[in-house]
């Protein structure tokens, strides 16, 4: 059987170009995504191994399977969310629905532009343009995805409040089950 | 010609500055991820509590608790989050971990990279060092304390035989008996709590 090698350097060049994809996309979905692993995979560990608490089991059991089951409705639920609303910003965009201040002056006088932007086009104003209007879209969507992800928390805990209950009841019980075998 | 309420916000003066600071400033921009998803995580953790604690799905045993745990956590989650943050979209230690990391990788746009880089990290270190392995650490032991304060009056003990009565039904019935065990269940019952040391009728302020 052959094993194949993977050197760190690989790993961060890997990393190294998520990065840049990561800048372009921008952060609101991964802040999303991040947020959900660490709820789902690291929270339950922490709070069933917590060695500055003396609550009983069955008690850390409920808090600590609420857990994952919320990380993957919240998850859902944001993602089908933001889809959505970018699917409709962009549309607005793309009709000239909206624009923005800050592009109409950069139009108007080429030295409000970023200075990075035109450095990134080799002072190509129409592109160095195009960049700066697309970052500003970019984070217009991530700023108005902040909001309507803070708001998906009022459905998604009424879904995960009536879920999360009954598969905690079956773990839970499940457990106690085997432990009295 | 009506204007979208958009359009409004995307000829304000405020979201433009803010935009240009964004971009010309990667500290400005990762800060500004780790205080917005700290406002998520608070606005969440208040919902969760309130809704915790109005599921009966939940056992009353168990309720307390795991409620008790949100709100802790929402209330740690904001300091330690912004700390944690904050501190690391610093330029000087993003920088040593940069150089570390990525010295000899090869990028098409560095700019790009680094503005990621200083995002990501700014995440990870808030979402998941603080909020998921320090938050729980401390929210723990604060939500059992929380707990024990605000939410074990009343709360059902089997050893305890006088689970069921209420405040009420102690203060009228311990007016005309001499029995000690019941003034002592009282006392340990009711006036243990500040909220409850303060009323007119607790024996242990009136002593």
């Amino acid at each position: 059987m052959t094993v194949m090698k993977v050197s760190a350097p690989k790993i961060n060049q890997h990393i190294a170009t998520s990065l840049e994809r990561f800048s372009q996309n921008g952060g609101e979905k991964i802040s999303n995504y991040v947020n959900a692993a660490g709820k789902a995979v690291i929270a339950p560990f922490v709070i069933m191994n917590n060695p500055f608490t003396h609550k009983d089991e069955k008690d850390r059991e409920w808090a600590s399977v609420k857990q994952p089951v919320e990380a993957v409705i919240t998850l859902a639920m944001q993602l089908a969310a933001l889809s959505v609303l970018y699917k409709s910003v962009d549309s607005l965009i793309k009709r000239g629905k909206i624009s923005f201040k800050s592009i109409e002056n950069a139009a108007k006088d080429a030295s409000l532009i970023p200075e990075k932007f035109l450095k990134a086009c080799n002072n190509n104003k129409d592109q160095a343009l195009k960049m700066y209007k697309a970052q500003c879209n970019e984070i217009l969507k991530d700023r108005l995805g902040a909001v309507v992800s803070m708001f998906t928390y009022v459905p998604v805990l009424a879904v995960s409040n009536r879920v999360f209950p009954k598969i905690a009841q079956k773990l839970v019980n499940k457990d106690e089950n085997k432990s009295d075998k | 010609m009506k204007i979208s309420p958009i359009n409004k916000l995307t000829h304000s003066d405020f979201f433009n500055r803010h935009i240009n600071r964004v971009i010309n400033d990667d500290m400005f921009g990762a800060k500004t991820l780790v205080a917005l998803n700290v406002g998520k995580d608070v606005f969440a953790y208040g919902v969760r509590f309130r809704t915790t604690m109005k599921n009966k799905d939940i056992p009353e045993e168990q309720r307390p608790f795991v409620a008790s745990m949100d709100l802790m956590s929402g209330v740690v989650t904001a300091i330690m989050q912004i700390g944690v943050g904050f501190s690391l979209a610093n330029p000087k230690i993003q920088g040593k971990i940069w150089d570390k990391l990525f010295k000899n990788c090869k990028f098409n746009d560095i700019v790009a990279a680094k503005k990621g880089f200083s995002q990501v990290m700014a995440l990870i270190g808030s979402t998941i060092l603080a909020e998921r392995i320090l938050v729980p650490l401390i929210a723990t032991p604060c939500a059992e304390k929380f707990e024990n304060i605000f939410f074990n009056f009343g709360k059902k003990n089997t050893s305890d035989k006088y689970h069921s009565v209420t405040f009420e039904q102690f203060q009228k019935d311990i007016m005309t008996s001499d029995d000690n065990e019941k003034v002592q269940t009282f006392k340990s019952k009711f006036c243990r709590k500040k909220i409850k040391r303060n009323h007119k009728n607790c024996p242990e302020k009136n002593s």
